[in-house]
Protein backbone atom coordinates (compact mmCIF):
# COMPACT_ATOMS: atom_id res chain seq x y z
CA UNK A 1 0.00 0.00 0.00
CA UNK A 2 1.58 3.56 -0.84
CA UNK A 3 1.59 5.85 1.67
CA UNK A 4 1.96 10.08 1.02
CA UNK A 5 5.23 9.69 2.93
CA UNK A 6 6.51 7.46 0.52
CA UNK A 7 5.15 8.97 -2.03
CA UNK A 8 6.99 12.05 -1.27
CA UNK A 9 10.12 10.93 -0.44
CA UNK A 10 10.14 9.01 -3.89
CA UNK A 11 9.14 11.74 -5.57
CA UNK A 12 11.89 14.05 -3.83
CA UNK A 13 14.61 11.04 -4.33
CA UNK A 14 13.82 10.69 -7.54
CA UNK A 15 13.69 14.02 -8.29
CA UNK A 16 16.93 15.08 -7.59
CA UNK A 17 18.61 11.98 -8.86
CA UNK A 18 17.47 11.90 -12.31
CA UNK A 19 16.22 15.60 -13.56
CA UNK A 20 19.47 15.84 -15.53
CA UNK A 21 18.95 12.96 -17.41
CA UNK A 22 15.13 13.83 -17.81
CA UNK A 23 16.13 16.95 -20.48
CA UNK A 24 17.80 14.33 -22.97
CA UNK A 25 15.28 12.65 -24.51
CA UNK A 26 11.57 13.40 -22.60
CA UNK A 27 11.40 9.74 -21.66
CA UNK A 28 10.44 9.78 -18.20
CA UNK A 29 6.83 11.25 -19.18
CA UNK A 30 5.50 7.92 -20.23
CA UNK A 31 6.52 6.49 -16.92
CA UNK A 32 5.39 6.57 -13.29
CA UNK A 33 8.87 7.51 -12.23
CA UNK A 34 7.41 8.73 -8.92
CA UNK A 35 6.18 5.37 -7.76
CA UNK A 36 9.30 2.51 -8.31
CA UNK A 37 9.24 -0.68 -7.20
CA UNK A 38 12.13 -3.79 -7.50
CA UNK A 39 11.93 -7.06 -9.04
CA UNK A 40 14.06 -9.79 -10.07
CA UNK A 41 14.35 -10.59 -13.75
CA UNK A 42 16.24 -12.00 -16.59
CA UNK A 43 17.39 -10.39 -19.26
CA UNK A 44 16.12 -11.26 -22.90
CA UNK A 45 17.69 -8.47 -24.77
CA UNK A 46 19.45 -5.39 -24.57
CA UNK A 47 20.51 -3.21 -27.11
CA UNK A 48 23.13 0.07 -26.24
CA UNK A 49 21.36 2.37 -28.39
CA UNK A 50 20.74 5.97 -28.63
CA UNK A 51 18.83 7.66 -27.21
CA UNK A 52 17.83 5.27 -24.71
CA UNK A 53 19.45 1.69 -24.46
CA UNK A 54 16.20 -0.83 -24.65
CA UNK A 55 15.85 -4.17 -22.94
CA UNK A 56 13.60 -6.67 -22.40
CA UNK A 57 12.82 -9.21 -19.93
CA UNK A 58 11.31 -12.08 -18.23
CA UNK A 59 10.35 -12.19 -14.54
CA UNK A 60 8.32 -15.00 -12.90
CA UNK A 61 5.18 -14.34 -10.87
CA UNK A 62 3.32 -15.84 -8.56
CA UNK A 63 1.56 -19.51 -9.68
CA UNK A 64 4.61 -19.58 -12.20
CA UNK A 65 3.74 -17.65 -14.73
CA UNK A 66 6.63 -15.38 -16.65
CA UNK A 67 5.67 -11.97 -17.82
CA UNK A 68 7.51 -10.18 -20.74
CA UNK A 69 8.43 -6.58 -20.17
CA UNK A 70 9.07 -3.89 -22.71
CA UNK A 71 12.01 -1.52 -21.38
CA UNK A 72 14.05 1.44 -21.92
CA UNK A 73 16.68 2.27 -19.67
CA UNK A 74 16.71 5.69 -18.06
CA UNK A 75 20.23 6.05 -18.43
CA UNK A 76 21.67 7.08 -22.04
CA UNK A 77 24.70 5.94 -23.45
CA UNK A 78 27.17 8.97 -23.38
CA UNK A 79 26.07 9.47 -19.40
CA UNK A 80 27.16 5.50 -19.36
CA UNK A 81 30.37 5.95 -21.30
CA UNK A 82 31.48 8.67 -19.57
CA UNK A 83 30.40 6.57 -16.23
CA UNK A 84 32.51 3.43 -17.34
CA UNK A 85 29.56 2.22 -18.68
CA UNK A 86 30.53 1.35 -22.35
CA UNK A 87 29.28 -0.65 -24.70
CA UNK A 88 30.99 -4.04 -24.39
CA UNK A 89 31.10 -3.74 -21.17
CA UNK A 90 27.31 -3.30 -20.51
CA UNK A 91 26.60 -6.12 -23.47
CA UNK A 92 28.65 -8.20 -21.61
CA UNK A 93 26.63 -7.21 -17.83
CA UNK A 94 23.73 -7.42 -19.72
CA UNK A 95 23.47 -10.72 -22.09
CA UNK A 96 20.51 -12.44 -22.50
CA UNK A 97 19.95 -15.14 -19.40
CA UNK A 98 21.24 -12.75 -16.63
CA UNK A 99 19.52 -12.37 -13.68
CA UNK A 100 19.12 -8.53 -12.54
CA UNK A 101 17.47 -6.95 -9.64
CA UNK A 102 15.40 -4.30 -11.52
CA UNK A 103 14.33 -0.56 -10.00
CA UNK A 104 11.39 -0.37 -12.38
CA UNK A 105 8.86 2.74 -13.30
CA UNK A 106 5.65 1.22 -15.18
CA UNK A 107 4.11 3.00 -17.89
CA UNK A 108 1.79 5.46 -17.03
CA UNK A 109 -0.97 3.90 -19.02
CA UNK A 110 -0.45 0.61 -17.27
CA UNK A 111 0.96 -2.88 -18.58
CA UNK A 112 4.12 -4.93 -18.96
CA UNK A 113 6.10 -1.52 -20.07
CA UNK A 114 8.38 0.43 -17.99
CA UNK A 115 11.38 2.39 -17.42
CA UNK A 116 14.24 0.67 -15.65
CA UNK A 117 15.81 3.32 -13.09
CA UNK A 118 18.73 1.32 -11.91
CA UNK A 119 19.95 -2.35 -12.17
CA UNK A 120 21.81 -4.59 -9.55
CA UNK A 121 23.46 -7.86 -10.24
CA UNK A 122 23.22 -10.84 -7.96
CA UNK A 123 26.06 -9.78 -5.90
CA UNK A 124 23.98 -6.06 -4.90
CA UNK A 125 26.24 -4.17 -7.55
CA UNK A 126 24.92 -1.19 -9.26
CA UNK A 127 25.48 -2.07 -12.72
CA UNK A 128 24.77 -0.06 -15.95
CA UNK A 129 23.66 3.13 -14.39
CA UNK A 130 24.72 6.00 -12.39
CA UNK A 131 21.57 5.94 -9.62
CA UNK A 132 21.96 4.33 -5.95
CA UNK A 133 20.09 6.61 -3.86
CA UNK A 134 16.25 5.61 -5.08
CA UNK A 135 13.28 4.45 -3.02
CA UNK A 136 10.78 1.66 -4.58
CA UNK A 137 8.70 -0.81 -3.01
CA UNK A 138 9.51 -4.76 -3.71
CA UNK A 139 6.87 -6.19 -5.82
CA UNK A 140 8.58 -9.77 -6.07
CA UNK A 141 6.16 -12.24 -7.53
CA UNK A 142 3.46 -10.36 -7.70
CA UNK A 143 1.56 -10.24 -11.35
CA UNK A 144 2.29 -6.82 -13.04
CA UNK A 145 4.44 -5.47 -10.16
CA UNK A 146 3.22 -2.22 -9.37
CA UNK A 147 0.49 -0.86 -11.71
CA UNK A 148 -1.14 2.27 -11.91
CA UNK A 149 -4.33 3.11 -10.23
CA UNK A 150 -7.55 3.05 -12.05
CA UNK A 151 -7.31 6.73 -11.62
CA UNK A 152 -3.85 7.18 -12.66
CA UNK A 153 -4.57 5.58 -15.72
CA UNK A 154 -8.06 7.64 -16.62
CA UNK A 155 -5.32 11.08 -15.76
CA UNK A 156 -2.50 9.01 -18.23
CA UNK A 157 -5.74 8.72 -20.86
CA UNK A 158 -6.70 12.11 -20.83
CA UNK A 159 -3.34 13.07 -21.61
CA UNK A 160 -3.78 11.50 -25.03
CA UNK A 161 -6.75 14.66 -26.21
CA UNK B 1 25.00 49.01 -46.18
CA UNK B 2 23.31 47.07 -47.94
CA UNK B 3 19.26 47.26 -47.85
CA UNK B 4 19.05 43.61 -45.76
CA UNK B 5 21.35 44.74 -43.70
CA UNK B 6 19.16 47.86 -43.29
CA UNK B 7 16.26 46.21 -42.66
CA UNK B 8 17.57 43.45 -40.16
CA UNK B 9 18.83 46.63 -38.14
CA UNK B 10 15.62 48.27 -37.95
CA UNK B 11 14.17 45.27 -36.68
CA UNK B 12 16.75 45.04 -33.83
CA UNK B 13 16.62 48.47 -32.88
CA UNK B 14 12.60 48.59 -33.55
CA UNK B 15 12.13 45.40 -31.32
CA UNK B 16 14.17 46.39 -28.70
CA UNK B 17 12.32 49.35 -28.45
CA UNK B 18 8.71 47.38 -27.86
CA UNK B 19 11.11 45.29 -25.51
CA UNK B 20 11.68 48.00 -23.13
CA UNK B 21 7.99 49.37 -23.37
CA UNK B 22 6.78 45.26 -22.78
CA UNK B 23 9.13 44.48 -19.90
CA UNK B 24 8.34 47.95 -18.01
CA UNK B 25 5.29 46.62 -16.19
CA UNK B 26 6.88 43.52 -15.04
CA UNK B 27 10.15 45.76 -13.63
CA UNK B 28 7.07 48.30 -12.05
CA UNK B 29 5.56 45.13 -10.50
CA UNK B 30 9.08 43.75 -9.48
CA UNK B 31 8.34 40.45 -10.66
CA UNK B 32 10.99 38.40 -11.99
CA UNK B 33 11.00 35.74 -14.95
CA UNK B 34 10.20 32.93 -14.66
CA UNK B 35 10.04 33.00 -10.85
CA UNK B 36 13.69 33.67 -10.74
CA UNK B 37 15.56 35.10 -7.77
CA UNK B 38 15.55 38.69 -8.13
CA UNK B 39 19.05 39.64 -9.39
CA UNK B 40 19.63 43.14 -7.64
CA UNK B 41 21.00 41.26 -4.46
CA UNK B 42 22.99 38.56 -5.88
CA UNK B 43 23.87 37.49 -9.91
CA UNK B 44 23.27 34.38 -9.45
CA UNK B 45 25.30 33.84 -13.03
CA UNK B 46 28.58 35.53 -11.04
CA UNK B 47 31.46 32.88 -11.51
CA UNK B 48 32.18 30.61 -8.83
CA UNK B 49 35.71 29.94 -10.70
CA UNK B 50 38.80 30.54 -8.07
CA UNK B 51 41.36 30.10 -10.91
CA UNK B 52 43.07 33.53 -11.19
CA UNK B 53 45.38 32.87 -13.71
CA UNK B 54 46.11 35.62 -16.13
CA UNK B 55 44.00 34.26 -19.86
CA UNK B 56 42.98 35.72 -23.08
CA UNK B 57 39.47 37.22 -22.83
CA UNK B 58 39.66 36.56 -27.13
CA UNK B 59 40.41 33.04 -26.93
CA UNK B 60 36.88 30.72 -26.43
CA UNK B 61 38.31 27.26 -27.83
CA UNK B 62 38.28 24.27 -25.32
CA UNK B 63 35.65 21.71 -24.11
CA UNK B 64 32.59 23.10 -22.64
CA UNK B 65 30.34 22.06 -19.88
CA UNK B 66 27.17 23.30 -17.82
CA UNK B 67 27.35 19.92 -15.88
CA UNK B 68 31.12 20.20 -14.28
CA UNK B 69 30.88 17.59 -11.88
CA UNK B 70 30.37 15.10 -14.58
CA UNK B 71 33.75 15.66 -15.62
CA UNK B 72 35.17 15.32 -11.83
CA UNK B 73 35.60 19.27 -11.13
CA UNK B 74 34.21 21.75 -8.57
CA UNK B 75 30.33 22.27 -9.07
CA UNK B 76 29.40 24.94 -11.31
CA UNK B 77 26.49 26.50 -9.44
CA UNK B 78 26.03 29.46 -11.83
CA UNK B 79 25.62 26.70 -14.92
CA UNK B 80 22.58 25.41 -13.44
CA UNK B 81 19.71 26.57 -14.91
CA UNK B 82 17.99 29.17 -12.14
CA UNK B 83 14.20 29.23 -10.34
CA UNK B 84 11.84 26.15 -10.96
CA UNK B 85 11.80 26.25 -14.66
CA UNK B 86 12.18 22.86 -16.86
CA UNK B 87 16.29 22.62 -17.66
CA UNK B 88 17.62 23.62 -20.55
CA UNK B 89 15.29 25.80 -21.97
CA UNK B 90 16.00 29.13 -23.93
CA UNK B 91 14.26 30.90 -20.98
CA UNK B 92 13.61 34.38 -20.32
CA UNK B 93 10.01 35.35 -20.62
CA UNK B 94 8.75 34.52 -24.43
CA UNK B 95 7.15 37.44 -25.66
CA UNK B 96 3.09 37.63 -27.15
CA UNK B 97 2.71 35.69 -30.14
CA UNK B 98 1.60 37.36 -33.16
CA UNK B 99 -1.67 34.93 -35.21
CA UNK B 100 0.88 33.02 -37.14
CA UNK B 101 3.31 32.28 -34.15
CA UNK B 102 0.13 31.10 -31.56
CA UNK B 103 -1.16 28.94 -34.52
CA UNK B 104 2.59 27.08 -34.60
CA UNK B 105 3.04 27.23 -31.06
CA UNK B 106 -0.41 25.25 -30.39
CA UNK B 107 0.72 22.81 -33.45
CA UNK B 108 3.96 22.05 -31.62
CA UNK B 109 3.34 19.28 -28.84
CA UNK B 110 7.09 18.98 -26.75
CA UNK B 111 7.59 16.14 -24.48
CA UNK B 112 9.86 18.20 -21.97
CA UNK B 113 8.70 20.21 -19.22
CA UNK B 114 5.98 19.90 -16.67
CA UNK B 115 3.20 17.35 -17.49
CA UNK B 116 0.31 19.26 -18.97
CA UNK B 117 -2.19 19.68 -16.51
CA UNK B 118 -0.11 18.19 -13.81
CA UNK B 119 0.15 19.53 -10.23
CA UNK B 120 3.73 20.20 -10.91
CA UNK B 121 2.56 22.41 -13.82
CA UNK B 122 -0.45 23.98 -11.77
CA UNK B 123 2.08 24.92 -9.00
CA UNK B 124 3.47 27.01 -11.14
CA UNK B 125 1.75 29.64 -12.89
CA UNK B 126 4.49 31.88 -12.94
CA UNK B 127 6.22 29.77 -15.58
CA UNK B 128 4.95 30.28 -19.15
CA UNK B 129 2.79 27.89 -20.63
CA UNK B 130 5.22 26.67 -23.19
CA UNK B 131 7.49 24.80 -20.32
CA UNK B 132 3.80 23.30 -18.65
CA UNK B 133 2.63 21.25 -21.16
CA UNK B 134 4.35 18.01 -22.23
CA UNK B 135 2.89 15.08 -23.44
CA UNK B 136 4.18 11.41 -23.77
CA UNK B 137 6.57 11.32 -26.61
CA UNK B 138 4.17 8.36 -28.65
CA UNK B 139 1.81 11.62 -28.69
CA UNK B 140 4.16 14.27 -29.27
CA UNK B 141 5.97 15.48 -32.53
CA UNK B 142 9.07 17.02 -31.43
CA UNK B 143 11.52 16.92 -34.47
CA UNK B 144 13.99 14.92 -32.42
CA UNK B 145 11.75 11.92 -32.52
CA UNK B 146 12.75 11.16 -36.06
CA UNK B 147 16.22 12.38 -35.21
CA UNK B 148 15.30 15.97 -37.43
CA UNK B 149 18.04 18.56 -37.00
CA UNK B 150 17.88 20.11 -33.47
CA UNK B 151 18.50 24.03 -35.12
CA UNK B 152 21.40 26.35 -33.79
CA UNK B 153 19.55 28.07 -30.88
CA UNK B 154 18.43 24.35 -29.02
CA UNK B 155 22.01 22.70 -29.98
CA UNK B 156 23.06 25.80 -27.93
CA UNK B 157 21.18 25.50 -25.04
CA UNK B 158 21.01 22.26 -24.81
CA UNK B 159 24.87 21.75 -24.78
CA UNK B 160 26.02 21.16 -21.54
CA UNK B 161 24.23 18.86 -19.24
CA UNK B 162 25.02 15.42 -20.39
CA UNK B 163 26.04 16.73 -23.96
CA UNK B 164 28.84 19.13 -23.96
CA UNK B 165 30.34 21.57 -26.62
CA UNK B 166 33.42 22.69 -28.38
CA UNK B 167 35.00 25.89 -29.85
CA UNK B 168 37.35 25.70 -32.18
CA UNK B 169 39.26 29.19 -33.08
CA UNK B 170 40.45 29.71 -36.59
CA UNK B 171 41.96 32.40 -37.94
CA UNK B 172 38.91 33.67 -39.77
CA UNK B 173 36.23 32.15 -38.17
CA UNK B 174 34.94 29.91 -34.76
CA UNK B 175 33.35 26.81 -35.32
CA UNK B 176 30.90 25.85 -33.00
CA UNK B 177 31.12 22.43 -32.29
CA UNK B 178 27.79 19.94 -30.45
CA UNK B 179 28.03 16.50 -29.20
CA UNK B 180 24.22 15.46 -29.09
CA UNK B 181 23.37 15.07 -32.83
CA UNK B 182 27.56 15.82 -33.91
CA UNK B 183 26.18 19.06 -34.89
CA UNK B 184 28.66 22.49 -35.53
CA UNK B 185 27.83 25.62 -36.67
CA UNK B 186 30.27 28.30 -38.54
CA UNK B 187 30.94 31.72 -36.99
CA UNK B 188 32.53 33.66 -39.43
CA UNK B 189 35.31 36.35 -38.78
CA UNK B 190 36.18 37.54 -42.29
CA UNK B 191 34.41 40.74 -42.36
CA UNK B 192 31.21 38.94 -44.44
CA UNK B 193 27.51 40.34 -44.60
CA UNK B 194 25.06 38.36 -43.64
CA UNK B 195 23.40 37.19 -46.59
CA UNK B 196 20.02 38.00 -48.05
CA UNK B 197 17.63 35.13 -46.54
CA UNK B 198 15.61 35.50 -49.58
CA UNK B 199 18.74 34.61 -51.95
CA UNK B 200 19.75 31.86 -49.61
CA UNK B 201 18.38 28.24 -48.90
CA UNK B 202 17.04 28.49 -45.13
CA UNK B 203 19.60 26.02 -42.84
CA UNK B 204 18.57 24.65 -39.42
CA UNK B 205 22.08 26.55 -38.14
CA UNK B 206 21.78 29.45 -40.19
CA UNK B 207 24.20 32.25 -41.29
CA UNK B 208 26.64 33.10 -38.75
CA UNK B 209 28.96 36.09 -38.93
CA UNK B 210 31.04 37.25 -35.58
CA UNK B 211 33.01 40.54 -34.65
CA UNK B 212 34.68 41.27 -31.00
CA UNK B 213 32.70 44.29 -29.02
CA UNK B 214 35.36 45.15 -26.62
CA UNK B 215 35.67 41.44 -24.65
CA UNK B 216 32.29 40.31 -25.74
CA UNK B 217 31.94 37.85 -29.31
CA UNK B 218 29.20 39.26 -31.08
CA UNK B 219 27.46 36.81 -33.23
CA UNK B 220 24.43 37.47 -35.67
CA UNK B 221 22.48 34.72 -36.95
CA UNK B 222 20.01 34.98 -39.84
CA UNK B 223 18.65 32.70 -42.42
CA UNK B 224 17.30 29.64 -40.01
CA UNK B 225 14.92 26.74 -41.43
CA UNK B 226 11.68 27.25 -39.56
CA UNK B 227 11.14 23.28 -39.08
CA UNK B 228 13.37 23.77 -35.57
CA UNK B 229 11.96 25.22 -32.51
CA UNK B 230 13.73 27.49 -30.61
CA UNK B 231 13.66 25.05 -27.68
CA UNK B 232 12.86 21.43 -26.18
CA UNK B 233 9.50 23.52 -25.16
CA UNK B 234 8.09 23.74 -28.78
CA UNK B 235 8.27 27.50 -29.27
CA UNK B 236 8.43 28.48 -33.49
CA UNK B 237 10.61 30.15 -35.45
CA UNK B 238 10.23 31.79 -38.61
CA UNK B 239 12.98 32.01 -41.78
CA UNK B 240 12.94 35.90 -40.85
CA UNK B 241 14.28 35.12 -37.06
CA UNK B 242 17.81 37.31 -36.70
CA UNK B 243 19.56 36.06 -33.53
CA UNK B 244 22.18 37.87 -31.54
CA UNK B 245 24.83 36.03 -29.49
CA UNK B 246 26.88 37.62 -26.63
CA UNK B 247 29.86 35.31 -25.99
CA UNK B 248 32.21 35.84 -22.73
CA UNK B 249 34.44 34.55 -21.24
CA UNK B 250 34.04 35.73 -17.69
CA UNK B 251 36.85 34.20 -15.91
CA UNK B 252 39.70 31.53 -16.89
CA UNK B 253 37.55 28.50 -16.41
CA UNK B 254 33.81 30.19 -17.50
CA UNK B 255 32.00 30.72 -20.72
CA UNK B 256 28.53 32.61 -21.06
CA UNK B 257 26.38 33.99 -23.70
CA UNK B 258 23.20 35.71 -23.60
CA UNK B 259 20.50 35.86 -26.66
CA UNK B 260 18.33 37.76 -28.41
CA UNK B 261 15.70 36.56 -30.95
CA UNK B 262 13.81 38.92 -33.13
CA UNK B 263 11.25 37.60 -35.07
CA UNK B 264 8.08 39.92 -35.88
CA UNK B 265 6.90 37.06 -37.85
CA UNK B 266 6.12 34.81 -34.71
CA UNK B 267 6.92 37.05 -31.39
CA UNK B 268 5.98 40.74 -31.21
CA UNK B 269 9.03 41.87 -29.59
CA UNK B 270 12.51 40.59 -29.38
CA UNK B 271 13.16 37.57 -26.69
CA UNK B 272 16.30 37.73 -24.48
CA UNK B 273 16.65 34.11 -23.07
CA UNK B 274 18.24 33.84 -19.90
CA UNK B 275 22.12 33.79 -19.56
CA UNK B 276 24.01 30.47 -20.05
CA UNK B 277 26.94 29.84 -18.53
CA UNK B 278 29.50 26.88 -18.84
CA UNK B 279 32.45 25.00 -17.35
CA UNK B 280 35.73 24.53 -18.80
CA UNK B 281 36.83 21.28 -19.22
CA UNK B 282 40.20 19.76 -19.47
CA UNK B 283 40.71 17.01 -22.21
CA UNK B 284 42.15 15.37 -19.94
CA UNK B 285 38.68 14.87 -17.68
CA UNK B 286 36.66 14.39 -20.66
CA UNK B 287 38.01 10.76 -21.44
CA UNK B 288 36.30 7.46 -22.80
CA UNK B 289 38.56 4.67 -22.39
CA UNK B 290 41.35 6.39 -22.99
CA UNK B 291 39.87 8.72 -26.02
CA UNK B 292 39.83 12.42 -24.87
CA UNK B 293 37.02 15.22 -27.05
CA UNK B 294 33.25 14.99 -27.58
CA UNK B 295 31.36 11.74 -28.05
CA UNK B 296 30.27 10.93 -31.32
CA UNK B 297 27.01 11.39 -30.06
CA UNK B 298 24.37 11.01 -32.93
CA UNK B 299 21.06 10.82 -32.90
CA UNK B 300 20.49 7.42 -35.94
CA UNK B 301 17.40 7.32 -37.08
CA UNK B 302 17.11 3.24 -37.44
CA UNK B 303 18.30 3.38 -33.86
CA UNK B 304 15.75 6.10 -32.94
CA UNK B 305 12.86 4.04 -34.66
CA UNK B 306 13.98 1.07 -33.03
CA UNK B 307 13.41 3.11 -29.74
CA UNK B 308 10.33 4.85 -30.80
CA UNK B 309 8.39 1.28 -30.70
CA UNK B 310 9.48 0.86 -26.95
CA UNK B 311 8.20 4.62 -26.42
CA UNK B 312 5.20 4.13 -27.86
CA UNK B 313 4.49 0.87 -26.41
CA UNK B 314 4.63 2.80 -23.09
CA UNK B 315 2.63 5.84 -23.97
CA UNK B 316 -0.18 3.39 -25.17
CA UNK B 317 -0.12 2.92 -28.92
CA UNK B 318 -0.18 -0.84 -28.71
Amino acid sequence: MRTSLTRSLTVLTVWFSVCSAWAHHGSAISYDTAHLWTTWATVTEFSYLNPHPSMTFDRTVAGGKVEHWVSELLTNPSELARAGWTKSRSIEALKPGTKVKLYVGTSRVGGLSGIVMKLENEKGENIVGLRDALKAVEKEGIPGGLQPTAEEIKEAENDKK
Amino acid sequence: MTRNNNSLHFIRHFGTLLLLASSAPLAVRGQPPNGLPTRTDTDPYASSDTDKRAYDKHDLSGLWSRNSQQFKLPPCPECREHGPVPGYGYHGVPPARTAEGEKRFQANKPSRGFDLGSKQANEHPEIDIGMRRAVPPARGNDPQSACNPLGAIRLVTFSGGGASMEMVQAKDKIIQRFEWTWDHRELWMDGRKLPNVADYLPRYNGYSIAKWEGDTLVVTTNGFDDRAWVDHYGYPMSDQMVLEERYQRISPNRLKVDMTLTDPVTYKAPWHGDTKVWALIPKENMNVAGWSGLLEDRCIPTDESQFNKTRDFAGGKR
